[in-house]
């Protein structure tokens, strides 16, 4: 995708979601953020319905796994106590993560979209693009081998791979406002700082947020890689599925990293819907 | 042994696993084209189905990859078969929406005007509809190569072929000599095929999208 | 084509359209058979092109087209009925390029009230019918019935003279022409290929549709050589609607269904988009159906008028003259929302008042019979004609005192003249700005029709009157 698009319209909705390995390669439109294919549906029961279902499902494959019989190496991981860590070391990357991506990508996005940064534009989004279609594990290794494995390192990683998405969905999110109504801004008398504050970031909220929900998610999917390089995260009870050969260590694994994903993106479509200025 | 030299001296190896890398998404996202499109079709009339459908694509999307390949190992073992329904799935979601999206944003009226000069529903789907929707449904195939190559890097963690499995000898051999050599080669080697694939997409693009419509 | 082209002279305005003043017309008035005077080429390619062996178009249009001409008595085409003209519909034969509704009705599941309740009309062949009425009141509906985009109920529906429920919709669909608002073009296909989408469809060879393709974009003036490889976004609200036009006559098909066709454009174009239907319907002869909410819209094109209420039932269904002058009702007379005596001026063309006749000279006629062609009265003169029976001069006996031989360059040279399809808004207009009190009137390219004065005007309006008086005092069933 070196051709991003610069003004998102309806007829040509690009693709838009958190992808599973970490690679959001496209643009959330305005439009494929309105009209989110995942997102909580409208009446609140339901909204409420997915996170209850999630984990009662994890709740119940944990009640499951643990009434299986189970052998010692098995039992040993798939204690309480050590789902619930890898679990909360999951979140924690995540959420550290995130809100690394968030504090670099935001201002930065908000620089470059500024008239004086416009030229740069297409080449930090054509930069963008390359960067993304480097694979998560490329990364996260290659980072490894150059500082070493551990937590920060996984952070430093998931940074790495989630900057840039964020960063281009302010961008996109700046440059989709209608130019009419910064224009209008300024025809009464605000000043840049101004205009930018009261029309251009409320109205490119949607977007903003949509991206930070594909952020989320990205770094769900991204931090279950950290366990290979010893990051932690429920990453490693897959790794040790594998190498142990332990099927329902690897299945709890895989169940549980997927409903994380499921629920931060829920979480994610929430913060969307309630956090988005009324009226858009 | 510096990367060019470590280049050169697996050129052979090297030269496989990118034509494999390059083969496995190729034949996967064609096949997810397929049944994607076959899907959109199917689905794209009735605004429940078309719901059910894209929600149900953004569930199996959002699930990340490792764990969709660890699901797909416990009834398929190791090797090509989970590295190629991975693949597939992946693709086949961008793709079923774009498609649903595409098929639902052509203009309804131009569909009547098709109806109203005697189209049947056919050849309205064949010459309106479908060439309408085109550019979305290769948007859709866009995403989803660029994403069939990240996670086919990751199959390399269950065996699968391809240039993931450079990076996974690099993460086994941290610290060693050829590490970081692997690692890149791996990694670099991805990002060239993503752009060349993209690069052949966006050129197929143009050819086959009309110049009426062209954004 | 020169036919087609916007006449300069008229602003755009055009060809007149024939026929109407037949009873009152001179001798020479060439029929009201519009389409099958000996026009431009691209006529006798339009003849050629109606012997599309599909049967449906070779009964529908090409025999059609084929039989008024030269006959006496043509079904009609562009034989805009008189005021004065009984109850509409020549139903007399069986009309082979019209349209008949009879008792259709449309439910759609789930409603209550059906959509169209127990419609009956008649469309004459060769005659605009405008559908009229408010958002909602079904016309849309029961225009998409004649082509079957929506399927009926109940009822008939005869096109061209064959039942269009025994008939395949696609293939019906394919000879009946359809315009939409905002024209509906495939934005990927180029202007070529969307108008010839239906030859195409029919299986005609590539270089017969080129040939019918360029010929339809000439007939709507747009040069093919500029447009035909244009994408329809390239081209302005008006030429889209312009190609629109030319794709739904793809096929030469005998009827046309329009559905708020310049609804979407300016009103610049919108009038200029009518005035061009208009001449390109004097000159084609098609049935149309048109649908508009736009009151001005259907009194300027509407040879017949259906004016539907909210409940799509017809209300009135009568030339613009009869419903302007005598609206069936209230709602009729809200709907046309007053001003009807302007709108009378407005709308009513001078083709449709008896014009006044005065004796034709040629050039080279003897003066001395002339004279006495010319008579003693006044105020008494003879129109010279040329060649082509277009007035050129107008001569007083008193020009040709003493003159022997030929008249020659004799007389004055006649006022601009105004044309038959000129509304009697503009030939008042005319006359208060000349210097003598009467006008020649000219029909299809220039032929001399009569002459006209403000008493003439002043007569129309007063027998126009008279005649709506007389009606209501018969009784106020209107038309269907």
């Amino acid at each position: 995708m070196s051709a991003p698009p610069r003004e998102p319209s309806a007829a040509a909705p690009e693709g838009a979601a958190a992808t599973p390995d970490g690679s959001d390669l496209t643009t959330r439109s305005a439009v494929a953020a309105r009209g989110s294919l995942h997102a909580p549906t409208a009446r609140s029961w339901r909204a409420l319905l997915e996170p209850v279902l999630i984990v009662a499902i994890g709740a119940g494959w944990m009640v499951y796994v643990r009434n299986t019989h189970l052998d010692s190496i098995a039992a040993r991981v798939l204690t309480l106590d050590y789902v619930t860590r890898k679990t909360w070391e999951h979140v924690e990357l995540t959420v550290v993560a995130t809100l690394i991506v968030l504090v670099i990508a935001i201002p930065l996005g908000v620089l470059l979209s500024r008239s004086f940064a416009r030229p740069a534009t297409p080449f930090v989004l054509a930069v963008a693009n390359i960067g993304q279609s480097a694979p998560a594990i490329g990364v996260v290794v290659l980072l490894a081998v150059i500082f070493g494995i551990g937590f920060w390192t996984a952070i430093v990683a998931l940074v790495a791979y989630g900057v840039l998405p964020a960063l281009r969905n302010t961008m996109v999110g700046l440059q989709q406002v209608d130019p009419t109504l910064t224009d209008a801004g300024r025809g009464i008398g605000m000043s840049a700082t101004r205009v930018l504050t009261r029309v251009e970031l409320p109205l490119a909220t949607p977007v903003i947020l949509a991206g930070i929900r594909t952020t989320l998610v990205l770094m769900v999917g991204t931090a279950s890689i950290a366990s290979f390089i010893s990051g932690g995260g429920l990453g490693d009870l897959v790794t040790t599925g594998v190498s142990t050969q332990r099927t329902p260590v690897l299945l709890t694994g895989c169940i549980l990293i997927a409903l994380l994903a499921l629920l931060v993106d829920w979480v994610g479509g929430m913060a969307a819907r309630y956090l988005a200025p009324k009226g858009l | 042994m510096n990367f060019w030299e470590y280049l050169s001296s697996r050129r052979e190896l090297l030269t496989f696993e990118t034509w494999q890398h390059a083969s496995m998404v190729f034949q996967c996202v064609v096949a997810a084209l397929l049944i994607g499109v076959l899907i959109g079709l199917a689905v794209y009339r009735s605004e429940t189905l078309s719901k059910f459908a894209t929600s149900t694509a953004g569930v199996v999307f959002t699930v990340p990859s490792l764990a969709l390949l660890g699901l797909l190992i416990t009834p398929l073992g190791l090797g090509v078969a989970p590295s190629v329904v991975a693949l597939t799935l992946y693709s086949l979601l961008p793709i079923v929406r774009n498609t649903i999206v595409g098929l639902a944003g052509v203009d309804r009226t131009l569909v009547d005007a098709a109806r109203g000069i005697g189209m049947n529903r056919g050849r309205i789907l064949l010459r309106v509809e479908l060439p309408l929707a085109w550019p979305v449904i290769l948007t859709g195939v866009r995403v989803a190569t660029q994403l069939a190559m990240g996670i086919g890097a990751i199959a390399a963690y269950v065996s699968g072929p391809g240039l993931g499995e450079q990076i996974f000898s690099g993460l086994a051999r941290l610290g060693g000599a050829n590490s970081i050599n692997m690692t890149l080669a791996g990694t670099l080697g991805i990002v060239i095929l993503a752009l060349i694939f993209d690069g052949c997409l966006m050129l197929i693009g143009r050819l086959t999208t009309p110049r009426g419509i062209r954004a | 084509m020169p036919d087609t082209l916007p006449d300069p002279s008229a602003g755009g305005d055009g060809e007149p359209r024939a026929g109407g003043a037949a009873a009152s017309g001179p001798s020479e008035t060439p029929g009201p058979a519009g389409p099958s005077e000996p026009a431009g080429p691209s006529e006798a390619a339009l003849a050629s092109a109606a012997q599309e062996p599909g049967a449906f178009s070779a009964s529908g249009s090409s025999s059609e087209r084929a039989a008024p001409s030269g006959a006496s008595e043509p079904p009609g085409p562009s034989d805009r009925p008189d005021a004065s003209g009984g109850p509409p519909g020549g139903e007399g034969g069986r009309d082979r390029a019209g349209i008949e509704l009879i008792n259709v009705t449309k439910r759609f599941p789930g409603q209550r009230t059906p959509a169209v309740d127990d419609v009956s009309l008649t469309i004459p062949g060769g005659e605009i019918v405008v559908l009229l009425g408010p958002s909602g009141s079904g016309k849309t509906t029961t225009m998409r019935l004649i082509n079957r985009l929506i399927e009926p109920t109940s009822g008939r529906i005869i096109v061209a003279g064959r039942e269009a429920m025994g008939l395949d919709p696609n293939e019906l669909r394919r000879h009946i022409g359809y315009v939409i608002q905002n024209a509906g073009l495939f934005p990927h296909m180029t202007v070529g290929t969307n108008v010839g989408l239906v030859p195409q469809m029919l299986g005609w060879d590539k270089k017969r549709i080129a040939e019918r393709v360029d010929e339809l974009l000439r007939l709507v003036d747009l040069p093919p050589e500029q447009f035909r490889d244009r994408y329809p976004r390239e081209l302005s609200g008006g030429q889209q609607q312009r190609v629109g036009v030319a794709r739904a006559l793809g096929a030469d098909p005998p009827a046309m269904l329009m559905d708020e066709p310049f609804g979407a454009l300016d009103p610049i174009t919108r009038e200029r988009l009518q005035d061009e239907l208009l001449q390109l319907q004097e000159e084609l002869g098609k049935t149309i159906v048109f649908v508009t909410h736009d009151v001005d819209e259907a009194l300027k094109l509407g040879d017949r008028i259906a004016i539907l209420d909210k409940g799509s039932r017809i209300v009135q269904y009568a030339t613009p003259q009869e419903i302007l002058l005598n609206p069936a009702d209230e709602y009729v007379e809200q709907f046309l929302g007053g001003a009807q005596a302007m709108k009378l001026l407005k709308f009513s063309r001078v083709a449709d008042v008896p014009l006044q006749q005065v004796p034709q000279a040629r050039p080279e006629d003897d003066a001395a019979a002339v004279r006495e062609r010319i008579g003693t009265a006044d105020d008494s003169f003879a129109i010279v004609l040329d060649g082509r029976s277009r007035p050129v001069r107008w001569i007083t006996a008193a020009d040709l005192e003493g003159v022997t031989g030929p008249i020659g360059e004799r007389g004055e040279p006649a006022a601009t003249p105004i044309r038959a399809r000129n509304t009697l808004q503009q030939a008042l207009e005319a006359l208060i700005q000349i210097e003598h009190e009467w006008v020649p009137v000219v029909g299809p390219r220039g032929v001399y029709r009569g002459t006209v004065t403000l008493a003439t005007l002043q007569n129309a309006i007063k027998e126009m009157k008279e005649q709506a008086k007389a009606r209501r005092r018969q009784d106020r069933t209107a038309a269907p």
